[in-house]
């Protein structure tokens, strides 16, 4: 077992007695839960950086202060693009932002344990504690070895702070993609906003998308404008058109514009239908991505067209609540029943017979907080919002009722908005 | 609620009784209208730019206040000590101080812009736990200076009110630590900020004592150097209070923390900019204010804030203690309160530990820890019997001073860092300035510290 602070502080010596203190370790981030170390660089005096595979290291004890190799000047020049590709353990990784994601935290590497294995050293943890900073800051002398504050490297996820970096398809342990996004989006929020935007780059369309919705509202906005163009316009399509109408509606115009004419007709549709709602009004929390069935259906027919939408990538969200019309033009709304019910009906009845035509409605210039208050007074999972005819516009659902409600109920509780 | 009883033949939608709307929604957000896909349609929220009046207040609105408030109990001190003891002569320093700190600040803001995050957390990443170190020690000794100051002040300033320091302190020290871990920092500050408010009388006080304008033309742009000690110091003290460490740390966490992304810095400068001129303005008015009163009445040695007041009664007349005790205790607890806590912070994010207002004692110790030695010291540390209170300020503004370039070289260095900056990487003439700032600072703190050392050994220097 050995610290990288320990390690870095070792002399290179060969064999006709040349000495070189060493300069980085190179590990391979894509071999498997505990990258091992791959390359040694040093400088020799007046010499360009040269580097050897590990392998050339004849002998290492773990309390000796010298590393052994055969020949200084015989290792390979560095290469500057090998420079650019390589994660080197000092320069990359020590001191930087890593994230545990079994702890969902984000700590700094103040060091970095390496075991021993085979004559090989392979990267084990990330020591995040007061300690490490003591021990690098005595020479080794105090806290020599780290007893807590140990992060296992096999749940950790190592960011570079630039998306760039995760478009070019460097290495990556690739782990985060397996946490919720919501916890994702939650770590999101806590980086600063280059490292967050590079976590989104990271992951695959559908969870990039969830995780989108649920990060706060800036710091969404300055992910998504860090985005690739091609990856924006992906996630633009998969994310809920009432998300895509609030963070379009805080874009530049122009940019607005850009993304409005960039995205497919049928959420192009939805969000222009959403965006004519001033934002504080129910018309403007409301989402219209939802289950809409003509009241002539057969129950029967109904679940197979459900079905069938619900296998569309970009047809999604609120299926909690299904919303019976007239017809599929007018959209006048004749009642609501959940998807429970629909469920449970029999297949040869009409929809307007086993429909709830009993309906609670939202109008959509009511304030946003009167609405959000009636949604969730009702206790239902949304209310449907209706203009002056009678037709469905969308649904206030209780998660964005919510939204709204904490936000006004945790305002208070806000310390130095700074610090918190 | 509306809640309709289908009747047979009755749409039981379409008569669904429209709630009262409320009188401004339609009126309001009257939308843009865009063209897009060949239609025109009319959209909400998109952000338009405002025109006119209201778009300087929305981006001179921060800035201003940010301005207004960063003057606290040192500030005035050294302000007003600058105004008593030389009268106009200070004035052009200001005025130079003014252009160094607006460009100083706004490289904080474009490095917080542009990388998203704080200072300290660049410099251990760039230059490694050492200077990072190093930085911490600095930020943590500069502010530690200025929380003492701050419970001095509050001291001084409800001294005025007849209540005794011994008193106030502990229960202003106390109040600040209740409000800020049980986090309900925010709803009190608006009082605070209100109550500092009353220094915006300083223009009104400097109006209203007929300053001789052209004395004033003179002070402000008629550099007057004299190297003698008292001048000297003082004036490392006016630079350290008007740029101090703390706030080019705190400015860029600001700009972190408001969620600016680097594609839209713009605006932000002219934001900083206008915040600084303000701020100039503000001491400006004070040094004025205090040398049309103070020191044309002969008393050019403030020690203590009774004798600080009097420059505001022109406005307030008697009343003058009272109006500046409140200011003083209104801008010190606001300090109080931002500094230990911002100063914790910055070392928790150096060190990688965890921070935040909303974790437990036992989750972030050090965090918590910090924020209350430093509030604890620094309020017990202030209520020593005999401290000359007015001197004392001063002195942790000078002490602020001279810490104040090592942050600006880390600053300078990060800022001209092409891999952190992209686009906003520094131009050839705020690099002209902002090293010229450094470099002047530097030499007149050397230049102040050989001075009071040489003064120790009875030896005159100049």
């Amino acid at each position: 077992m050995a610290m990288l602070s320990d390690l870095l502080r070792r002399k290179l010596i060969d064999e006709r007695g040349r000495e070189a203190r060493l300069g980085d370790l190179a590990v391979d981030l894509s071999a498997g839960d505990y990258p091992p170390v791959t390359y040694l660089t040093w400088r020799l005096p007046g010499k360009t950086q040269l580097r050897a595979p590990w392998g050339a290291v004849r002998g290492v004890r773990s309390g000796g202060r010298v590393l052994r190799l055969d020949d200084l000047e015989g290792g390979e020049p560095v290469q500057e693009d090998w420079l650019a590709q390589a994660v080197l353990l000092k320069r990359d990784i020590l001191d930087a932002l890593v994230l545990d994601l079994r702890d969902r935290t984000a700590l700094r590497a103040n060091d970095l344990w390496l075991e021993e294995d085979d004559g090989g050293f392979s990267l084990c943890a990330v020591d995040a504690s007061l300690g490490a900073v003591a021990r690098r800051l005595s020479g080794g002398r105090i806290a020599r070895n780290a007893r807590r504050g140990l992060h296992d490297w096999k749940y950790t996820e190592f960011l570079r702070g630039d998306p760039q970096a995760a478009r070019a398809g460097r290495d990556y342990h690739g782990l985060i993609g397996r946490l919720p996004a919501g916890e994702i989006a939650n770590l999101a929020d806590a980086l600063p906003y280059l490292h967050a935007a590079e976590l989104v780059t990271l992951l695959p369309d559908t969870k990039a998308a969830d995780t989108l919705e649920s990060m706060m509202a800036e710091r969404q906005l300055q992910v998504f404008e860090e985005l690739a163009p091609e990856q924006a316009r992906r996630l633009l399509t998969l994310m809920r058109s009432d998300i895509v109408a609030d963070l379009l509606g805080r874009l530049e115009p122009e940019r607005a514009r850009y993304w409005l004419e960039h995205m497919p007709r049928a959420q192009y549709d939805r969000v222009l239908r959403l965006l004519r709602y001033p934002e504080d009004t129910a018309g403007g929390i409301m989402t219209n991505d939802m289950v809409v069935l003509r009241e002539d259906l057969t129950v029967g027919e109904a679940l197979a067209l459900l079905r069938e939408q619900l296998k569309r990538p970009d047809f999604i969200n609120f299926i909690q609540m299904v919303f019976v019309v007239d017809d599929e033009a007018g959209r006048r709304l004749r009642g609501v029943m959940s998807l429970r019910d629909l469920l449970v009906a029999d297949d040869g009845r009409k929809l307007a017979e086993v429909m709830d035509p009993y309906i609670v409605t939202l109008a959509p210039l009511e304030t946003a907080s009167s609405a959000a208050r009636r949604v969730i007074d009702n206790e239902l999972t949304g209310l449907p919002v209706v203009g002056p005819e009678g037709k469905l516009l969308g649904v206030v659902t209780v998660d964005s009722a919510l939204v709204l409600a904490t936000a006004a109920g945790w305002g208070g509780r806000e310390a130095p908005r700074l610090f918190s | 609620m509306t809640r309709n009883t289908p009747v047979e033949g009755i749409d039981p939608v379409a008569e669904v009784e429209m709630p009262n709307l409320p009188g401004r929604a339609r009126a309001i957000h009257p939308g843009l209208v865009m063209r897009v896909r060949g239609r025109f349609v009319r959209l909400r929220g998109l952000r338009r730019q405002p025109a006119g009046v209201l778009r300087w207040l929305a981006v001179l609105g921060p800035g201003l206040v940010a301005g207004a408030v960063s003057n606290d109990a040192g500030s005035i001190a050294t302000y007003s000590q600058a105004g008593a003891k030389f009268g106009y002569d200070m004035l052009w320093i200001i005025v130079l101080i003014t252009v160094s700190l607006a460009v100083v600040q706004e490289m904080s803001a474009r490095l917080g812009a542009a990388t998203g995050r704080g200072l300290l957390d660049l410099i251990r990443e760039r230059f490694g736990i050492g200077w990072a170190l190093l930085a911490v020690l600095v930020v943590m000794v500069a502010n530690f200076g200025l929380v003492l100051g701050e419970f001095v002040g509050i001291g001084a300033g409800m001294e005025l009110f007849g209540v005794s320091k011994y008193l106030a302190v502990p229960v202003a020290a106390g109040l600040v630590w209740y409000l800020v871990t049980g986090g309900n920092y925010n709803r009190v500050e608006r009082i605070f900020m209100l109550m500092a408010a009353t220094f915006l009388t300083y223009p009104v006080a400097a109006l209203l004592s007929h300053p001789h304008l052209p004395d004033i033309a003179r002070g402000a742009f008629v550099p007057t150097v004299r190297l003698d000690p008292a001048y000297m110091a003082l004036l490392v003290g006016l630079i350290g209070t008007t740029i101090s460490p703390y706030q080019q740390v705190f400015q860029q966490s600001a700009v972190v923390e408001r969620g600016s992304a680097r594609h839209h810095y713009g605006p932000e400068r002219w934001d900083t900019y206008a915040g600084m001129v303000f701020s100039g303005l503000v001491s400006v008015f004070i040094i004025i204010a205090t040398a049309a009163t103070l020191h044309l009445s002969g008393k050019t040695d403030l020690n203590s804030a009774a004798d600080a007041a009097k420059a505001l009664q022109p406005v307030a007349g008697n009343a003058a203690g009272f109006l500046f005790g409140t200011g003083l205790v209104g801008a010190s607890l606001m300090a109080a309160a931002i500094l230990p806590i911002s100063t914790a912070f910055s070392v928790a994010e150096a060190f990688g530990l965890p921070k935040g207002i909303g974790l437990s004692l036992r989750r972030a110790p050090v965090f918590f820890g910090l924020f209350t030695l430093l509030l604890v010291l620094g309020a017990g540390l202030s209520l020593i019997p005999g401290i000359p209170v007015f001197q004392f300020l001063v002195w942790v503004q000078m002490l602020n001073g001279v810490l104040l370039p090592v942050i600006l070289v880390f600053m300078l260095l990060l800022i001209n860092d092409r891999r952190l900056m992209g686009e906003l990487i520094n131009t050839r003439l705020y690099n002209v300035l902002g090293w010229a700032t450094c470099v002047l600072i530097v030499v007149s703190v050397a230049f102040v510290l050989l001075q009071q050392t040489l003064g120790l050994m009875g030896v005159r220097f100049p």
